[in-house]
């Protein structure tokens, strides 16, 4: 778990950062506004990237956040914004 | 439907039953459960997070599902197929049920995904012309206006389990079932070109369940816990039709809870004091990962005598990860138990004994390509193996030369064929697919036709059946069946530089032992020089995430007319694997 409330943009990173790992892309290759279903993320990853986020942010997330906010960028702005908000009201 | 004569049908049809069951369908055990025990529940399903749980007891189950099955006998006639819309939950049971009181054809699938244009829901409609669409009001009044629009131009009426209707006409009767009709059709793969509706009658359906009873030693003391969707062959025979036969409660999770809480499965099977609880071999190597001890503190496994894992290759290192990580939760080895099994089988083809654990077997890898299982020597690359038990009581084995079709000995590897009750009628209205699956004959014993699985494998002196490849063009992710030509079509049909007809979809281990998807694809000559590598293999991630669900490991663009094919234009997808792999490709940069 992350100390601190991570930035949007170090949510960012950290998303290109796994999903380059998990999609065995390279780094650059992986566009911030691009729609995960352009990336190939599938409905198991998808659940697997929130996943990862709840333990590295420290909060529960819904697997729906991925439809609802389609590319790493819209997720990071949001993420930002709410989730960390929400575990620092406990 | 078959190419074979009625006698021959009807000796493969009577053999000696393990054990005499004198009612016609499930529908008939239901109704007994009901009677026997009213009160008792016979699900649970457990919602995401914790929500609580709804359960129904039998008589409610049989209440409910008669009357959407006087609603269906109203509307409809014996034999017309019903498809079920369901999420995870308990009114699928109610709605599979419905279907088999009223003698409608049940055909459950997967809700199609929202924004899909090409999956397989549109193509099983096509192929099963079904009477009704069986789904809950809110699907496609609230949470899925979709549907509606997408079926427009289908005729078919939509009936939903949760609306009371008209009150059921007092002068309609169910049917008085026989063993020989359709119980239901189970489709296959996420298939969108060709798919394949297995035909399973009421007398396949009782046969193998009680084949699986025996197998897995199963009471009604055996409660069951799955998350396996209902859509898929084991997570409705295994566990809901299972855990009924038996008269076992089972209890229900979303595969979506599962996927991101697998610990959940675990601390279920821990409250329930489950018995029985498994899935394929991903899912085993999931609660590896996800294994945090803070999450598991006071869960006590040792009610878990039956953790089964197929469906898709069971790896040894899987087993044993999860033997190992789980034991100090009183998980006992000896409670992995593989299996093997399709659904042109009804389900069930090979299972170890109860409490037995595995057995593997160190062989030669390069034996093992050259179709031999020989036992390892220190200097030779190895390759443990898992043995998916012997084949079951009531059934006939066979390894047999697929290409000449001579019956194989003990130790060697060829094609898995299985003859018994259990195995279906054949694909719905596809006698070509039927014929060369469900009527193979052995050379030189004409008095048996046979199931051909498609699958390698080879007995043990021991009659123990390992799974060692496949013949078959199928490419299995998360226990999901795919096949290539499906994923051929839509990767030619995402962008205007791709070949059609010249693209060959496969699957690769990966370093963990997991299937992986790889494209291989021609690019047209004449966009070779104007376009964009990245923009193009975007476009094919994206098409065949949007309709098969599956990321491709490696899409590979290659020159045009360097596929390798046959002189007669087939696509050779082991060729161009053994290619890939060589590097020997020509890929374009």
């Amino acid at each position: 778990m992350v100390s601190g409330s991570p930035s949007e943009s170090e949510i960012r990173d950290w998303c290109v950062k796994y999903l380059a790992r998990t999609l065995d892309l390279r780094e650059p290759t992986i566009d911030p506004d691009a729609k995960f279903a352009r990336l190939g993320l599938d409905s198991a990853n998808s659940v697997y990237l929130i996943v990862e986020l709840e333990e590295w942010l420290g909060t529960e997330l819904t697997t729906e956040l991925i439809f609802e906010y389609p590319s790493i960028a819209e997720l990071a702005r949001y993420l930002a914004r709410h989730a960390a908000g929400e575990r620092g009201a406990g | 439907m078959r190419q074979v004569n009625a006698e021959q049908v009807e000796r493969l049809r009577s053999p000696k039953p393990a054990i005499a069951i004198e009612v016609a369908s499930l529908a008939s055990i239901l109704r007994y459960r009901a009677a026997e025990r009213p009160n008792d529940p016979g699900y649970i399903f457990l919602p995401d997070r914790g929500g609580g749980r709804h359960q129904i007891t039998y008589a409610e189950l049989y209440r409910r599902a008669r009357a959407l099955a006087l609603r269906l006998a109203v509307h409809g006639k014996r034999g017309d197929r019903a498809v079920l819309l369901f999420p995870p939950g308990l009114d699928f049971v109610v709605a599979f049920f419905g279907c088999l009181l009223a003698g409608i054809i049940a055909v459950p699938m997967m809700i199609p995904r929202r924004g899909s244009r090409r999956d397989a829901s549109t193509a099983i409609f096509a192929d099963c012309s079904p009477r009704f669409a069986i789904t809950y009001r809110d699907l496609v009044a609230v949470a899925r206006p979709d549907l509606g629009n997408r079926f427009s131009d289908v005729e078919l009426e939509w009936l939903f389990v949760d609306a009371p209707g008209a009150e059921p006409n007092p002068n309609v009767a169910l049917p008085a079932l026989e063993r020989a009709d359709i119980a239901f059709l189970q489709y296959t793969s996420g298939s969108t070109s060709t798919p394949k509706g297995v035909i399973v009658s009421h007398d396949n359906l009782l046969q193998n369940l009680e084949m699986i009873r025996i197998a897995f030693g199963n009471t009604p003391q055996s409660t069951h816990v799955t998350w396996v969707p209902h859509y898929h062959d084991m997570g409705l025979i295994l566990c809901i039709l299972q855990s009924l036969y038996i008269g076992a409660l089972c209890v229900l999770m979303a595969p979506v809870s599962f996927l991101q809480r697998p610990l959940s499965w675990l601390r279920a099977i821990h409250e329930y004091r489950a018995e029985v609880a498994g899935g394929p071999n991903f899912a085993f190597d999931l609660c590896v990962k996800r294994h945090r001890p803070e999450e598991m503190q006071g869960v006590d496994l040792s009610c878990w005598k039956l953790a089964y894992n197929g469906a898709e290759p069971v790896r040894a290192a899987t087993i044993e990860r999860f033997a190992s990580t789980f034991a100090p939760y009183g998980f006992s080895a000896n409670s992995a138990h593989p299996a093997y099994g399709m659904a042109e089988a009804t389900l069930l083809i090979s299972s170890g004994k109860r409490g037995a654990g595995p057995t593997l077997l160190t062989v030669d890898r390069d034996a093992l390509q050259n179709g031999k299982a020989v036992a390892s020597t220190p200097n030779h690359h190895v390759h443990r193996i898992v043995g998916c038990g012997r084949p079951l009581i009531g059934e006939r084995l066979a390894i047999v030369d697929p290409d000449d079709r001579r019956r194989l000995r003990a130790g060697q590897i060829g094609e898995i064929w299985v003859a018994g009750p259990h195995v279906a009628q054949g694909y719905w209205c596809n006698a070509e697919a039927t014929a060369a699956v469900f009527g193979a004959i052995i050379d030189g014993e004409p008095a048996e036709i046979w199931l051909r699985t498609g699958d390698l494998g080879f007995l043990d002196e021991n009659n123990e059946l390992y799974i060692t490849g496949r013949i078959k063009d199928l490419i299995i992710i998360r226990g999901v069946n795919h096949y290539p030509q499906d994923i051929e079509n839509t990767v030619q049909d995402c962008h205007t530089a791709l070949r059609q007809h010249c693209g060959a979809a496969f699957s690769m281990l990966d370093q963990n032992d997991e299937e992986q998807l790889v494209i291989v694809q021609e690019v047209e000559r004449t966009y070779r020089h104007r376009f964009a590598i990245g923009e193009i293999i975007g476009s094919i991630r994206e098409a065949v995430n949007r309709e098969h669900e599956i990321t491709p490991r490696e899409i590979v663009l290659i020159r045009t007319g360097t596929l390798p094919q046959t002189t007669s234009g087939k696509i050779q997808r082991s060729l161009t694997k053994q290619m890939f792999l060589a590097g020997s490709l020509a890929v374009l940069q």
